[in-house]
């Protein structure tokens, strides 16, 4: 450790940085170990129980020993997902999905509602009855430590409590990122890398009834900043909670069915006691009843007890897999040379427009960050010698990074991400959407960007963390209005009341976003011509 | 509200709580012997920091209240 001019300094270097210590930044981390890299994770809080990894209780896998037909899985996900998933992805995935089990388990991961299924044995699998597609279910919380004893076991290095603020580069590649560390005031770390893989999830604003919090698309906005491709943002996630308990995930805690494993069971009640569509386009049902004036709404479980609701739960998050920096090739590099992405903030559009078979994001953080981390460590070999960051732009990076301290007064991080909320998470806003709507809320997260976000203070090393995962959440927000107003059709889990026919002759695309100078430029990608639906052509 | 209480006579100050609080809201107190609510505002009722400790010297409600709306702050 070496002391700058005011500020603790740390220095760390290695082949592969991996920021996030989920699922998937576990497995990239173990990835590029595996082929002889040197690795250091790095975690805003503590690696293995990061991210949403504590959380997840699913895991689709495929075996055509099984019985699974691809075909059929694959009919699911596009028909469910509207055609804008990306079948490499999608297929990939299913494909890889049971050496992926298999290496999970031989890490510790159990499954099953027993949690003792063995390997080559198929395990107790579940899913909603849509379609063929099921998911083996994983024992909640438990994989945590199991990963983080696997990331150590192979050789990586873990640096936890430190939040990556910003990416270093050097002629246009990433050379490293600089970070805060939670324990030592007035300090950043700086980390030295011949490539870096993002693992730091996706992000909303803070909802409070998810256990996303922590989550506010940190990576997205480094990689936005350095000029990456963003993709994704126009599909919410409209997932609900119970109104009796704050990040309750839905039906008590983590999720699970109290009697036993599997997805949750119930159905929606409006005001009046009337039944809802079960999940329709995911929840967007639930906005859609509200917003005609038949909230509140209950869920009543099948021993009759009806609990209260409320929407948006997940709050400024997309559906998983579909937004995040948007791959390059299956490798899970992008249009940034060094830079790497996996889990939920990597962009694959596995699923496409909405959540189309359970337990699919889990799977995807297992296999991109298998990619990741063998793409990383690939192209670390190919590197050579490290790109150091120049001197000065690691100054100039520390110096930004924690102006906020030096700050003597302005705006408190907590009061702007709540301005922040109240602007952006009502259900009008970007559930129910609208082109006047979006453009007043944009209106707004433009002054916030502009005149908020340049003035706030910390005043401690707690409250600069706050200060930057505020200024991210205000850029998603951006992206998200955006993404939101340039997609004019109704699609999954994008729904425009001024556009409300889904429009297969102009939006079989995904939107993309990029830096241009110190605007944001939007434009479209079109879905391969081999992978568009036969009914594709025209207005459905 | 959130994470109410952390209970000292049951503390051992193990610190695992503050592993499992993604949201940088228990610390260690400046003895460095029992773990203390530094940032009660962050707690966004996850629960792993009671599920995790071993002495069950953790309260956790599944309630949060909101701040106020001010015009600045």
């Amino acid at each position: 450790m070496s002391r700058g001019t005011s500020q603790v300094r740390r220095s760390f270097e290695a082949d592969v940085l991996v920021v996030g210590g989920g699922l998937a930044g576990c497995t990239a981390a173990i990835k590029a170990r595996q082929t002889g890299a040197s690795v250091i994770l790095v975690d805003k809080g503590f690696a293995g129980k990061s991210g949403q990894t504590p959380f997840a209780g699913s895991y689709c896998v495929f075996n055509p020993e099984w019985g699974d037909d691809l075909d059929a899985w694959m009919e699911q996900v596009s028909s469910i997902g509207e055609s804008v998933n990306d079948r490499v992805w999608t297929e990939l995935c299913f494909r890889e999905s049971y050496e992926r089990y298999l290496e999970l388990l031989s890490w510790g991961v159990r499954f099953g509602a027993d949690g003792d299924a063995r390997a080559g044995v198929e395990p107790q699998r579940d899913g909603p009855p849509v379609g063929p597609c099921k998911a083996a279910m994983m024992e909640t919380r438990a994989p945590s430590m199991t990963l983080r004893r696997q990331v150590l076991k192979h050789g990586a290095t873990i640096v936890d409590r430190t939040m990556i603020v910003e990416l270093l580069t050097s002629g246009g590649q990433v050379v490293g990122a600089a970070g805060i560390p939670a324990d030592a005031e007035d300090a950043v770390d700086i980390f030295t890398a011949k490539a870096v893989v993002l693992a730091a999830g996706a992000g909303g604003f803070r909802p409070g009834r998810w256990p996303i919090d922590n989550l506010t698309s940190d990576a997205d906005c480094m990689a936005y900043r350095v000029g990456a491709e963003i993709t994704g943002k126009e599909f919410a996630d409209p997932h609900h909670a119970r109104l009796d308990q704050a990040a309750s995930v839905m039906f008590g805690r983590y999720g699970r069915d109290p009697e036993g494993g599997g997805p949750p069971r119930g159905r929606f009640l409006d005001s009046d006691g009337h039944p809802l569509p079960p999940m329709g386009v995911l929840d967007l049902d639930l906005d859609r009843a509200v917003h005609a004036g038949h909230g509140p709404l209950f869920i009543e479980m099948p021993d009759g007890v009806r609990w209260p609701m409320v929407g948006g739960a997940a709050g400024g998050m997309s559906v998983h897999k579909a937004e995040g920096i948007r791959p390059a090739g299956t490798d899970c590099s992008c249009n940034v040379a060094g830079l790497y992405a996996a889990g939920d903030s990597l962009g694959t559009m596995q699923s496409g427009a909405t959540y189309a078979a359970i337990g699919q994001s889990v799977l995807g953080c297992s296999v991109t960050g298998a990619h990741a981390g063998a793409g990383a460590a690939a192209y670390a070999a190919r590197a050579g010698g490290p790109a150091h960051p120049a001197g000065a732009d690691v100054e100039r990076a520390a110096e930004a990074i924690t102006a906020p301290l030096r700050r003597s007064g302005g705006f408190g991080p907590r009061w702007v991400t709540q301005m922040l909320q109240n602007t952006v998470l009502p259900y009008y806003v970007l559930h129910i959407k609208h082109g006047d709507r979006l453009r007043a809320a944009l209106a707004n997260v433009e002054f916030f960007r502009d005149h908020l976000v340049p003035k706030l203070y910390a005043t401690d090393q707690h409250e600069l963390r706050l200060v930057h995962e505020t200024r991210n959440m205000v850029l998603n927000a951006e992206m998200r209005l955006r993404a939101s107003l340039f997609r004019t059709e109704t699609r999954g889990c994008h729904y425009r009341e001024d556009f409300p026919v889904r429009d297969d002759g102009q939006w079989l695309a995904w939107v993309i976003l990029r830096r241009a100078g110190d605007g944001m430029e939007l434009f479209k990608r079109p879905v391969s011509a081999e992978h568009r639906p036969l009914t594709a052509g025209g207005v459905q | 509200m959130t994470i109410e209480k952390i209970d000292l006579d049951l503390c051992t100050g193990c610190g695992i709580c503050i592993d499992s609080c993604p949201m940088d809201v228990i610390r260690m107190d400046r003895a460095g012997q029992k773990a203390v609510i530094r940032y009660p505002q962050e707690c966004m009722n996850c629960e792993q920091c009671a599920l995790d400790c071993p002495e069950e010297a953790v309260t956790v409600t599944p309630y949060k209240t909101v701040p106020l709306i001010s015009s600045w702050g």
